[in-house]
């Protein structure tokens, strides 16, 4: 019973998003389903940073990778030749439909992930920080330039758009997935790693090999939330998969509770809520009366709750528990 | 002579290190001028016990008192500024600092400056290397000159009361006789000591009292007298 | 592709960016050893202390420029008093500080912004300095000498209270092992406020001099300052401040030299060479390439 509440407690809340972005007009249905990739993609982060205690700051790579191959090979290669012909010729001339442009974008998430893990694994605490940092720059360095692999630093656009209910579908996997490695023997050896690193070591388990494959996964699951992104905006620069994307979607895990993954599911989804709602209300919002905020609002008052959550309740909105398991 | 006058007491002294208790209300006297001494198995909760007298350990109840004031609550460095110093377990000299810096952050414990000069002299009286070393790395010191070095720290503080972990852990045994006969001078000058050891024989018969530790609470209290006595320890030991 | 370079002129310019790398790199080391904390938000130190200068232009220019110091180090105490201590009261563990660290600089992003607006201030105390003098036909600008001679004033007084004083001691002591320290009657929370206080005054100083050069104050200033930084620190060791100090200087030099190097073509991945270069470095020392091996322990207050 409690196992199918941690899960369902989750997807209910992503169902409930899903339910009210389809039904609502066109520029809130936007802010919902973009808080709908933001669980993907702080799920995605959750499956290692969660797991091992490591933080990552290169996991923006990982969306930005999927993002990137699942909006190209999506597009019209007669588009494609007319806007980014320098693209690689499989990149111009491939077209497939959404499902497999998905499959395609975990597969890309996964690739670069084994690829940066297999040295960067080896490191840990702030070296490990640095290094992942480093991944990110680089990404967003050669994304914004090297015309092999995308528009550069114009916008990637006209990608077909998927619906509210499509979407909430990919977040679904991305969630159960997460789920499913914590259960997993795998998942629990990481934890074990993270609790007691001698301990964990001395029992036979090799904190490397179970760090990689928990960077494997949560790059495969970070890639496939890209391509949701992609599908979800239609257009996309490398900017957008920069530091404020690494920054905010740390702060909606940690916020959350970073030990739990109902934590990244709720961290994601208040601080996406609070600012939209703080976005209206700079443009005027009804709740009782007429509220009107001075522009630039917004960001203080995220920062500021940001902040105050962290040093009121250091381990997060949650305190890292599952749903469903509230007394300690 | 009056009744020796109580300089440290510690009263149902408790440590629990996320619930898990390792000390479990300890009562325990240090006259002015005493030599006490705490022995016992490993993980018995010695090291908790000194460190709790410090405030550095978390303890849900209990108190510990210099001469009758309350040290709970404290911070560590106010404990050690209201004159308890602490040579811990493993010594935690700086390596990486000079000999002479090393005694010099003992300073940061006094009281007063006022003395300083002969207090320095007499510690390198105690332990020559500390003087002779002066400038070199204190990580290039031998094993049984660091510990020379961290008494030596402790004592430039000018402590009332002076706590000792495993101070002759990893020394060769007429380094530990000297020491011991180090101890005694110290006491001598009126500061008063808890040593905490694992030659329990040679401590039952140097100390005034010792009290001896299993899981966490105090068995057996004592006397030099009894140091012969191995059955009643080995049976504290055990229980 | 190597464009036609003047090396004189390319290695003066390095020098003094890796000066002022030197100066952050200090900065953000020394907290770091005292409390093991990684300030993110200490470029939004010297984004507060650019825009007292460009708020204070036509000022007296020595109040101008102490006020600039006032503010940056009431900042850097403030950032320790509202945020930094009561999480480690609170039992933070070391993510979740980091985290907060970046919640607090973009706090003050944010503020900026709204106090300040987007479009940017122009600071002008110092400009004079940016006129050139000639040697053997190198043009070197006033504010290369004075930032690479303030850089070493600076770094040699920050040598000096910690090496000759008894509180510098105690902050060394503290950076080492900072439980101990306590035992021993250090005075913690003294020591940290001294450590933010020195921390502020360097950050203050880079504001004054980056400004010369890089005279547009925007919100976001503090961000890439920051990020090269602390890739320098890292990359040096941050178990050491001249290592720390020696690592920014490294990144600062190698941007500079790079940045006049490379071709425009090429030059638009210059920041993936570098990143590259760290990466490479921290796999093979990993505790960074001036320091040595220390398994740093997290202890907190
Ligand atoms: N920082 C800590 N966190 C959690 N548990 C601790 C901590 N320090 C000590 N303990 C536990 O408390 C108990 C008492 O430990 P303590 O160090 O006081 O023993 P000790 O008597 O000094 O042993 P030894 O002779 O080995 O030094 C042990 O079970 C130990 O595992
Ligand atoms: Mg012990």
């Amino acid at each position: 019973m409690r196992r199918v509440l941690e899960l369902a407690g989750p997807i209910a809340l992503v169902a409930a998003t899903a339910a009210i972005a389809s039904g609502i007009s066109s520029a809130h249905q936007l802010e919902f389903e973009t808080a709908l990739v933001m669980v993907a993609i702080v799920v995605a982060l959750y499956v290692f940073v969660g797991n091992s205690g490591v933080i990552s700051f290169g996991h923006a790579s990982f969306v930005a990778a999927g993002a990137y191959l699942a909006g190209l090979v999506t597009l019209d290669p007669e588009t494609k030749n007319f806007t980014t012909p320098g693209l690689f010729h499989v990149l111009l001339h491939a077209q497939i439909g959404l499902v497999p442009s998905l499959a395609l974008a975990a597969a890309v998430g996964a690739a670069y992930a084994i690829v940066v893990g297999l040295p960067l694994m080896r490191l840990s605490g702030l070296p490990a920080g640095i290094a992942t940092f480093a991944v990110l720059g680089i990404t967003y360095d050669v994304l914004s330039y090297w015309g092999k692999i995308g528009p550069g630093v114009q916008t990637l656009s006209g990608v077909p758009e998927a619906s509210s209910w499509s979407i909430a579908a990919g977040v679904v996997i991305v969630i159960v997935a997460a789920y499913a490695y914590q259960r997993s023997r795998f998942g629990r050896m990481l934890r074990a790693t993270r609790e007691d690193p001698a301990a964990a070591r001395a029992s036979g388990i090799s904190i490397y090999r179970q760090r990689l494959l928990a960077f494997a996964l949560s790059g495969a699951l970070a890639g496939l939330a890209g391509g949701l992104y992609v599908h979800q905006l239609g257009i996309i620069t490398p900017e957008l998969f920069y530091l404020d994307l690494t920054f905010v979607t740390l702060a909606m895990l940690v916020f959350g509770g970073m030990g739990s993954l109902w934590g990244a599911v709720v961290g994601a989804l208040a601080i996406s809520a609070l600012n939209s709602f703080l976005g209206d209300a700079e443009n005027t919002v009804d709740v009782g009366f007429h509220l009107t905020l001075p522009n630039g609002t917004r960001l203080v008052t995220v920062g500021a709750v940001m902040a105050l959550v962290l040093i009121l309740k250091p381990s997060g909105l949650t305190g890292g528990r599952e749903f469903g398991r509230w007394r300690r | 002579m009056s009744e020796p006058e109580a300089a440290l007491e510690l009263e149902g002294l408790e440590v629990a290190y996320r619930g898990v208790p390792a000390v479990r209300g300890i009562d325990l006297t240090v006259g002015r001028g005493e030599i006490v001494g705490l022995v016992g198995p490993n993980g018995a909760g010695k090291s908790s016990t000194l460190h709790a007298i410090m405030g550095a350990a978390p303890s849900p109840r209990g108190d510990v008192r210099l001469y009758g004031r309350s040290l709970r609550g404290l911070s560590p460095e106010r404990v050690a500024r209201l004159g308890v110093a602490l040579v811990p377990e493993g010594r935690h000299i700086y390596s990486s600092l000079t000999v002479e810096e090393n005694l010099r952050l003992g300073y940061a414990a006094r009281r007063s400056h006022d003395g300083l000069d002969e207090d320095v002299a007499w510690v390198h009286a105690l332990f020559p290397v500390v003087h002779e070393f002066e400038s070199r790395k204190a990580g290039a010191l031998s094993g049984g000159q660091q510990q020379q070095l961290a008494i030596a720290r402790a004592l430039v503080a000018k402590p009332d009361v002076l706590l000792l972990d495993e101070p002759s852990l990893g020394l060769a045994p007429t380094i530990v006789e000297r020491l011991f006969e180090t101890l005694g001078e110290i006491r001598d000058r009126g500061v008063s000591i808890l040593l905490v050891e694992q030659r329990a024989q040679l401590t039952i018969a140097f100390a005034d009292r010792t009290h001896v530790i299993a899981n966490g609470a105090l068995k057996l209290t004592l006397g030099p007298q009894d140091a012969g006595d191995t059955a009643r320890l080995t049976a504290a030991y055990l229980s | 592709m190597l464009a036609a370079v003047n090396w004189g002129q390319a290695i003066a310019d390095a020098i003094a960016l890796g000066a002022l790398y030197g100066l952050v790199a200090v900065g953000i080391g020394l907290v770091f050893g005292v409390l093991r904390l990684v300030n993110f938000a200490y470029g939004e130190l010297i984004t507060a202390g650019a825009y007292v200068l460009a708020y204070t232009y036509g000022w007296p220019r020595p109040i101008s420029i102490l006020l600039c110091v006032g503010a940056v180090v009431a900042l850097a105490l403030a950032q320790e008093l509202v945020a930094f201590r009561p999480l480690r009261r609170g039992g933070a563990t070391p993510a979740t500080m980091l985290v907060a660290t970046f919640a607090v600089s973009f706090l003050l992003q944010a503020i900026y912004l709204l106090a300040f607006g987007s479009r940017g201030q122009i600071v002008g105390t110092l400009g004079r300095l940016n006129s050139a003098f000639t040697v053997d036909g190198v043009d070197i600008r006033w504010i290369l000498l004075v930032t690479v001679v303030t850089g070493l004033v600076l770094l040699g007084a920050t040598a000096a209270v910690l090496e000759r004083t008894s509180v510098g001691l105690h902050i060394r002591a503290a950076a080492t092992d900072f439980r101990t320290s306590r035992l021993l009657g250090v005075r913690a929370n003294r020591v940290i406020m001294l450590s933010f206080v020195i921390s502020g005054v360097l950050a203050a100083a880079v504001s004054v001099l980056y400004t010369v050069s890089n005279p547009l104050v925007q919100p976001t200033m503090g961000v890439p300052i920051t990020i090269f930084a602390l890739v320098g620190v890292v990359v040096g060791g941050m178990d050491r401040l001249w290592s720390a100090a020696l690592g920014g200087f490294a990144v600062g030099l190698v941007y500079g030299l790079f940045s006049d190097v490379m071709s425009s073509t090429s030059s638009v991945y210059l920041p993936a060479v570098v990143y590259g270069l760290v990466i490479v470095v921290l796999l093979l020392r990993p505790a960074g390439l001036f320091g040595a091996w220390r398994s740093a322990q997290v202890e907190r207050v």
